[in-house]
């Protein structure tokens, strides 16, 4: 032990060493720990839905209402998958709608956003400036004049009608995030394609694309998400149950006598609606943060 | 063509005709759209169903969430983008008729005899200007329901629901006394539509007015505004309803009865079936919603009436359906047979309902309810902040009855006037 603590002592670094590390490894337990909450904290509601959704009808009604299931059930995703036209065709609608707004997005935005970020467009921040305005007003304001006009036009109660009203909402955000990766890129890569003989198109289909794919991956999460889970457009635009999307059967699915919430059925299509944005997330979600991040911050 | 005979061609051909004939028979038919809110669609689907299984045009139900129903349909008439059928909340009719929402349908129900038997609240309702634009489609009524269970054990009668304002405290207090959490009395403190079904009737049954047609009308008047307030107050303040009720918007309206820990409450007919298929523990009765003296009992006859969209493009298909869902078959094979109350008052007492005396108690109500004919109902009665739920909060939660009358008063009058 003395020759121990004599060696410690004469080495001056020796007695910071276990400090400093023992200091870290707090560090890092913290972090974990409040990691950790924050996870709970986040994966909670999605628990208890998960839980609610098990329960009989009758206990996911109760109130008080229960914590845990005291009985099994999956009665409540029989009466979601039963529910009028049936879940499937109400998944095909949602997943079509959503589709189709992701290809109108990236067909418009890719090319809006290569122009404003790589040409000298005259007026080009005012274009752009106005391209936003569609952001500044508010969605409830919009949805019915377009209803009117897609009306007169054979485009209301169609699944590419909505789709394109999705992509309207979803434009400016689309062109604004890839207009910032676009910028992002080198000048002398786009240098060095034009030396090589590549065109405009050229440019942006084999050099400036590949570069700008995290910006596009976060452009189709996005587009995704809020065409999955809209609900004022696909409400007035749709005429017909057969057409109706997830979100519309959802809040039609938990309506109970005079106005009651049948929990256990909402509860049950949450789990199943909350599926696909999770799946997609984690399959893009490398992608995502840095495609995120490079759009954010010029 | 030699090696058939001719009895083989002709067979060939007759078939052939046969085949198209039937084919633009097929053809012919068409499908219509019948538009309803969601908490009406099982009894929509029951009578669709029914239809197109004796039916060669075809009726499809699309369900809209109970509080866009006007958005949708207003948007539709619009565009001219209209569904062929809408059945909706009769309370909306007023406001719909005046707008020119709807197809006068008066020539068509007055030359149906089915129409004078349809119950009168929804012949009252669907008249504007001496014309009718709708008839009854999937009726509910307002009811007292009360545990039995709860009853015997307070001491009570189970077989003698309360008569009187007087008894529904009374009854309520000794229900509460029981303790462990039990309570007499329920009520969604913060969702107006649930309390002008279940809390307006024992004020105009026992001779109140209550909302106005118009500015010079009479507004929260008569014996029963205040006495039901003071009742409801004298409740609160006992401990006799549980504090939830307050903040309560009609998610939990009838939860809290399921739990098997409340005494009494008024719901809507429709809840028998529900309880009995989900809660088949629970030992319950049914009895008219009373007021301030024995006899003064009367109910809200609610639901959705059916109508024909301004525009429809099947409207003589829709016309047909119309009729014939006031038929007794219909009446009888897509209501009362799915447990659902008929809209015609002379079908109460029938063969689907023998076998349980709650529904005939219930189907009888219908006869004996009210349903308030007013403009801007929505303003009225079942916006978060109407003047009718604003002064049932103040009145019951605060305890200014009189004030909170008043302000009501001057508010409804403001929204007559528009």
């Amino acid at each position: 032990m003395t020759s121990m603590s004599v060696g410690t002592a004469t080495h001056p670094a020796a007695g910071k060493a276990p400090t400093i590390a023992g200091e870290k490894k707090h560090t890092r337990y913290i972090v974990a720990a409040v990691c950790i909450f924050l996870i709970a904290l986040m994966l909670f509601p999605v628990f208890m839905s998960l839980l609610a959704s098990i329960k009989t009808p009758a206990e996911a009604m109760a109130a008080p209402p229960t914590y845990l299931p005291h009985a099994l059930s999956l009665d409540n995703y029989f009466k979601v998958y039963d529910y009028q036209v049936g879940l499937p065709v109400y998944l095909f609608n949602s997943l079509a709608v959503a589709f189709l707004t992701i290809v109108f997005c990236l067909v418009l935005a890719v090319p809006a956003a290569y122009g404003l970020a790589r040409f000298p467009v005259p007026g080009k921040e005012i274009l752009f400036v106005v391209l936003l305005l569609g952001l500044m007003i508010p969605y409830q304001a919009l949805v019915t004049p377009l209803y009117l006009m897609f009306s007169k036009i054979g485009l209301s109660n169609s699944l590419v009608g909505l789709a394109l009203i999705h992509t309207i909402v979803q434009l400016p955000f689309s062109v604004f995030l890839l207009r910032n990766s676009f910028e992002a890129i080198p000048k002398a890569l786009e240098e060095a394609a034009v030396t090589d003989g590549c065109n405009s198109w050229q440019t942006l289909w084999r050099v400036f694309l590949p570069l700008v794919k995290a910006g596009i991956v976060t452009v189709v999460l996005f587009a995704f998400i809020a065409s999955w889970n809209e609900f004022l457009g696909a409400l007035i635009f749709m005429s017909r149950e057969s057409n109706f999307t997830i979100p519309i059967m959802l809040v039609n699915v938990r309506t109970g006598q005079h106005g009651a919430i049948d929990w256990g059925a909402l509860q049950a299509g949450v789990v199943i609606a909350v599926l696909p944005c999770i799946a997609i997330y984690v399959l893009l979600q490398k992608y995502y943060m840095s495609g995120f991040l490079s759009g954010a911050v010029k | 063509m030699r090696f058939l005979s001719k009895r083989a061609v002709a067979r060939v051909v007759l078939g052939t005709t046969v085949a198209a004939l039937m084919s633009s028979s097929a053809m012919a038919a068409e499908q219509l759209n019948l538009l309803v809110r969601s908490s009406a669609a099982n009894g929509a689907t029951f009578m669709t169903d029914l239809w197109n299984s004796t039916h060669e045009d075809q009726i499809s139900v699309t369900v809209i969430p109970d509080n866009q129903m006007v958005t949708k349909l207003a948007t539709g008439v619009q565009s001219g983008d209209v569904p062929d059928l809408v059945a909706f909340d009769l309370i909306f009719m007023p406001d719909f008729m005046r707008a020119g929402f709807l197809e006068d349908l008066t020539n068509l129900l007055e030359n149906d005899p089915n129409q004078a038997k349809v119950a009168q609240a929804f012949k009252d309702l669907a008249s504007y200007e001496g014309k009718l634009y709708g008839t009854g489609f999937t009726p509910d009524v307002s009811v007292l329901i009360y545990n039995k269970e709860l009853f015997r054990q307070a001491g009570l009668d189970p077989e003698t629901p309360p008569k009187t304002l007087a008894e529904i405290e009374d009854y309520a207090a000794k229900i509460a006394a029981l303790g462990d959490d039990t309570y007499g009395y329920y009520f969604s403190g913060s969702c107006g539509g649930c309390n002008i079904f279940t809390v307006a009737p024992m004020m105009w049954g026992s001779g109140a007015k209550l909302l106005p047609k118009g500015p010079d009308d009479p507004i929260l008047e008569g014996t029963g505004v205040k006495e039901v307030l003071t009742t409801f107050r004298n409740m609160w303040t006992a401990g006799s309803i549980p504090p939830d009720a307050q903040s309560d918007p009609g998610n939990n309206f009838i939860a809290v009865f399921l739990g098997g820990k409340l005494g009494m409450q008024g719901a809507g007919g429709l809840v028998i079936n529900s309880i009995k298929q989900d809660h088949p523990e629970l030992d319950f009765g049914i009895a008219p919603l009373p007021g301030v003296k024995d006899g003064d009992q009367s109910s809200f006859v609610g639901g959705d009436v059916i109508a024909i969209p301004t525009g429809s493009k099947h409207a003589d298909i829709a016309k047909d359906f119309i009729t014939w869902q006031l038929t007794d078959d219909a009446q009888l094979n897509g209501l009362a047979k799915n447990f659902i109350l008929p809209s015609r008052s002379d079908l109460a007492d029938n063969e689907y309902f023998q076998a349980e005396p709650r529904y005939i108690t219930t189907a009888k109500a219908v006869g004996i309810g009210q349903v308030p004919w007013v403009f801007h109902f929505n303003d009225m009665v079942n916006s978060d902040a109407s003047p009718w739920i604003t002064m049932l909060q103040t009145a019951i939660f605060d305890g200014d009855i009189d004030g909170a009358i008043e302000t009501a008063r001057q508010k409804m009058k403001e929204i007559a006037s528009e």
